[in-house]
């Protein structure tokens, strides 16, 4: 084995406190017996950040006080660089944790990563605004904790708090009456003993106890961090208050500025977020309400010719051309009445009724409507009726509905020529059945197939009003049923609906 | 004469082509339908049409490729188009903007839905 080529110095010797081993009072740090050898030092001399009082406790280690933060501390780097991949940065695996303070320091550290990791992989504010209080609370040791945002005209704190286990909602005025207030307007730490003591540090005034009495509480002391936006602006505070060793040290004011820092990048992602969606969204009602017109204009152009060529037909004796049209027009008023329906489930308040039906009954007529289209198309349509289907129960009009959109999708997605439809039913279970409609048309992708359920969304530019496949999966869900698709580029989509007979919503 | 004309009405949805069809040859006009750009282009040798009514949102080949298509062939290019679409003047459509379809070589835009009437009278305007 190869022998450590630099000599190992410790912290005692770099900082030159003089509170090393031999002091007549030697440091924490110094005396820690528990972590002697760890990163090739002497008791703690070499993992000073880790012990008890540490995390620049400047009250603690005199030696350390100009030191704000441990670990950007000249010291800590050097050993970190110094043992490479031996560095430990907590003594875990060796058993020393009879320190209490070891214990809050490595659960402090490892609070700022998982935040940072729940930060990276998602973006639901609130869920992270109540993360980071409660991590605030905890790693600060404090009764309570709150994130209080700047919103609202005028300009007002906003939050919400635990009291007694239940969330309260608190607005706070941005003036010099309440620490908070004063810790936003003047863009201020404001690290308070006992917030109600005239002799405050910071030149703070005695802050009013209006808030204290209106949610029936003592605050005692209280620590408040400004929260900036990447412009400077102050956007928020973070407070804790009442902590349980009676005050927040320069530790907890160091874990406070990092958890605003995660608050503002939080509130910016979000606000990212919001107008990429936003604008989404806009684009996406934007076409809808388009195609939505676009299919209600060609419908009325439909019915606009036809009676006016059932007129012109009557009045020439053309019975045959009357017949022709008539049929046209009966189609697209079934297709009004379709569209008006997809609008219409939407709603909210439409009730839905389940009961027993035919749903082989429904198949076929729902099949009938597009035989015309199908033989135009020269699209052949097959239907094979599954065994023990009926009668099943179901809400005969959502599951219309379905079929009506999974089986005018199927026919605009075959070929132009030698296209096929399928629908088969089947019972799945003693209380479920299922319905599927299969194409042998051009197939879809992942990415088509991930999206084709949201709202507004079609693939179908020159005709898809966006509405139908929405409403599918709002019709299936209401049964407390499943959607699935099985689709591969070039080979056909199956849609298969899956419903449970026994939790029907209604 | 007008009412001899050779009609090409370019239109997906069979329904609507048939019945602008039926409206055609009620008036004494030869109509011809065609289901997309794409196949309105491969027949136009074939058919001659004296007068297009051409829709916009087709799949294959939209009304916009097939009107830049037509006025690019020599035997065509002065046949006169009416666009006959459902597009939007006013709302805001990113899959087909309007400004693409008043940018387009046509001779007049009707906007569905069309009284017959006009259409017709838009027709026999544009034949004299």
């Amino acid at each position: 084995m190869m022998e450590r080529q630099t000599p190992r110095l410790n912290c005692w010797e770099v900082m030159e406190c003089g509170l090393g081993p031999e002091a007549a009072e030697p440091c924490p740090v110094s005396a820690d017996t528990a972590s002697n050898g760890t990163n090739g030092g002497t008791n703690g001399g070499r993992l000073c950040w880790a012990v008890a009082g540490t995390l620049s406790g400047a009250e603690v280690l005199a030696g350390c006080a100009q030191t704000t933060n441990c670990l950007t501390c000249d010291f800590f780097n050097r050993v970190k660089s110094e043992e490479g991949m031996s560095f430990q940065l907590l003594k875990l695996a060796r058993g020393i944790s009879s320190s209490r303070r070891l214990h809050e320091t490595i659960s402090q550290v490892e609070s700022l990563m998982a935040i940072h990791d729940r930060l990276r992989s998602h973006f639901d504010l609130d869920a992270t605004i109540r993360e980071i209080t409660e991590e605030a609370r905890k790693v600060t040791g404090a009764r309570r904790s709150v994130v209080l945002l700047v919103k609202g005209k005028p300009p007002a704190l906003h939050g919400e708090f635990l009291l007694r286990g239940k969330p309260k909602k608190v607005v706070i005025r941005i003036d010099e009456e309440s620490a908070s207030g004063y810790a936003a307007l003047h863009d201020q730490i404001m690290n308070l003993r006992d917030i109600y003591d005239a002799r405050q540090a910071n030149g703070a005034p005695v802050f009013d106890r209006s808030l204290d009495r209106q949610y029936r509480c003592r605050t005692h002391s209280f620590l408040a961090v400004p929260i900036h936006d990447s412009e400077g602006r102050v956007i928020g505070v973070i407070t804790t208050a009442n902590a349980k060793k009676g005050f927040f040290s320069s530790d907890d004011e160091w874990f406070m500025k990092n958890y605003a820092t995660e608050l503002a990048l939080a509130v910016e992602k979000q606000k990212f977020m919001q107008q990429s969606i936003s604008a989404l969204r806009l684009a996406s009602i934007g076409d809808t309400i388009a195609a939505l017109s676009h299919c209600i204009k060609n419908i009325a152009q439909a019915l606009r010719s036809g009676s006016h060529v059932v007129k012109r037909a009557l009045e020439t004796n053309q019975i045959q051309d009357v017949r022709v049209a008539w049929e046209i027009l009966d189609r697209h008023i079934e297709r009004l009445a379709d569209l008006s329906m997809d609008v219409l489930v939407y709603d909210p308040e439409v009730r839905e009724r389940f009961k027993e039906a035919s749903l082989n009954g429904v198949v076929e007529h729902v099949m009938g409507l597009f035989r015309e289209e199908a033989r135009a198309r020269a699209i052949q349509m097959h239907f094979r009726r599954g065994p023990r289907v009926d009668p099943a129960k179901f809400n005969a009009m959502g599951i219309y509905r379905c079929l009506v959109n999974l089986i005018s999708n199927a026919l605009d997605a075959c070929p132009l020529s030698e296209g096929v439809v399928t629908v088969c039913t089947a019972r799945t279970g003693e209380k479920e059945f299922m319905v599927s409609v299969t194409d042998n048309g051009r197939g879809m992708d992942e990415l088509t197939r991930s999206a084709v359920f949201e709202l507004f969304r079609t693939s179908k530019p020159h005709k898809g009003t966006g509405l139908g496949l929405s409403t599918v999966a709002g019709i299936v869900s209401r049964h407390n049923g499943r959607v699935e698709i099985e689709s591969e580029i070039g080979q056909g989509t199956t849609f298969r609906i899956v419903i449970r007979e026994d939790i029907a919503v209604v | 004469m007008a009412s001899k004309a050779k009609i090409m009405v370019v239109e997906d949805n069979l329904d609507e082509a048939k019945l602008i069809k039926m409206v055609l040859e009620g008036e004494g006009y030869e109509a011809v339908c065609a289901f997309n750009g794409k196949e309105a282009l491969e027949r136009l040798e074939g058919e001659g049409p004296q007068l297009i009514v051409l829709d916009v949102m087709m799949p294959e080949m939209d009304g916009f490729a097939f009107c830049t298509k037509l006025r690019e062939s020599p035997g065509h290019k002065d046949v006169p188009v009416v666009f006959l679409t459902g597009v939007a003047k006013h709302i805001q459509d990113t899959r087909y903007p309007l400004d693409g379809v008043m940018r387009a070589d046509v001779d007049d835009y009707l906007e569905k839905p069309v009284k017959p009437e006009d259409l017709l009278k838009t027709i026999a305007r544009l034949l004299e």
